[in-house]
């Protein structure tokens, strides 16, 4: 890895990807615990509120994902080259 | 890992798993990852429906992020996405009343399948094929890497088609093409979407490079841009009609949020048809995997 941006740029991401797994894996064990009879109930008795609740479960959870890697690049002060 | 919502014990780590891998897709080739995912949650015996329509709802959360970024790039034509946005909604909503339609005549495995089968083979086929010849005309013609396009013939005539109204695309270098055509690329995805559980991108993207003719790095962009559409819309609907297992589709999202942030940075270090070649073999394991399961196989098998 001759070129120093490219090397940079692999050892910031390496960086904000550990610190990002481990946040993720924290939370995909929440997913688990606590959402599943939630959302089981809700999907056999409110199919509307359901499918709503849903989709913004899964928008809300791409930008909250998204944040938290701006959040992480901030703070760990880890330029993005891309 | 019992998901009572469809009904299926399957490893929230194999899902999390399918979600890195196609995460990973979604940010290197700008497709939503549906076309190997979905053969993927097939193979591991999630019904056809669930597969569906929790497809579209993981790359709902997961094209956000990609989306994004490739917009910071500035790889997203949203005039463009726009417009084709009106086409993909119909085709989404007439795909999933099919898929409800199959569902209730009990042939939705054998025939999706199928169809995903025959359209995964010619995706693949296609693209390595013209890609091969794109490199070609590098080698041989000294075409700039990012705009050799094996089928610029194509692009040209259907930009000549004069159907009014016509628009301009100037961030994809389009002086005027008819509003027709775009929302006809729109549409034809939208229905696969609807009816595969795809975004639509694998069919999306070689229509935008060979049809609409834009650049591909902004096919790939715009396409992510156009999936945040296709699959929220067709989320909804499947969900309405008790298609989707949402808990399933969090869980496939937490890998592909990882996935998502290699695959973006990757496309840095490859450009124009060495995109499209690599990707050629991906539709191929995925019909390889569909097989598989509709011949009996499957996780079971392993």
């Amino acid at each position: 890895m001759k070129n120093p941006s490219v090397r940079k740029l692999v050892i910031n991401f390496a960086i904000e990807l550990v610190v990002y797994g481990i946040l993720v894996l924290g939370y995909f064990l929440l997913v688990l615990r606590y959402l599943n009879s939630i959302l089981t109930e809700l999907y056999e008795n409110n199919m509307v509120v359901y499918a709503f609740l849903g989709l913004g479960l899964v928008v809300a959870q791409g930008i909250v994902l998204e944040y938290v890697t701006s959040f992480i690049i901030t703070k760990l002060r880890l330029e993005r080259l891309d | 890992m019992f998901f009572p919502i469809s009904d299926v014990i399957v490893s929230p780590l194999l899902l999390a798993g399918i979600g890195f891998l196609v995460g990973i897709l979604g940010g290197f080739f700008g497709v939503g990852g549906g076309f190997i995912a979905g053969p993927m949650m097939f193979w591991s015996g999630v019904p056809m429906n669930f597969v569906i329509g929790t497809d579209l709802a993981h790359m709902t959360g997961k094209s956000i992020v990609a989306a994004k970024r490739h917009r910071a790039l500035g790889h997203v034509d949203i005039k463009l996405g726009s417009f084709m946005v009106v086409g993909t909604i119909i085709g989404v909503e007439i795909g999933a009343r099919i898929i409800e339609a199959l569902e209730a005549s009990g042939n939705i495995e054998i025939v999706i399948g199928s169809i995903y089968v025959v359209i995964l083979l010619i995706i693949s086929a296609f693209t390595f094929w013209e890609s091969l010849r794109a490199l070609r005309m590098i080698r041989t013609d000294q075409l700039d890497v990012k705009d050799a396009i094996g089928f610029q013939g194509i692009a040209r005539r259907i930009q000549g088609l004069r159907i009014p109204p016509m628009v301009s695309f100037p961030d994809s270098g389009i002086a005027s093409i008819s509003l027709w055509t775009v929302i006809g690329v729109g549409f034809i995805t939208g229905l696969l979407a609807g009816a595969l559980g795809v975004g639509g991108g694998f069919i999306r993207m070689p229509l935008l490079v060979y049809v609409v003719g834009i650049p591909t790095h902004v096919a790939v962009g715009t396409d992510l841009f156009e999936i945040m559409f296709s699959s929220g819309f067709g989320t909804l609907t499947h969900a309405l009609k008790g298609n989707v297992d949402i808990l399933m589709a969090l869980v496939m999202h937490t890998g592909a949020a990882i996935g998502a942030q290699i695959g973006a940075v990757s496309t840095r270090f490859f450009v124009g048809p060495r995109i499209r070649l690599l990707f050629s073999i991906l539709p191929l394991i995925g019909a390889i995997m569909v097989m598989i399961r509709l011949l009996g196989g499957g996780i079971e098998g392993f």
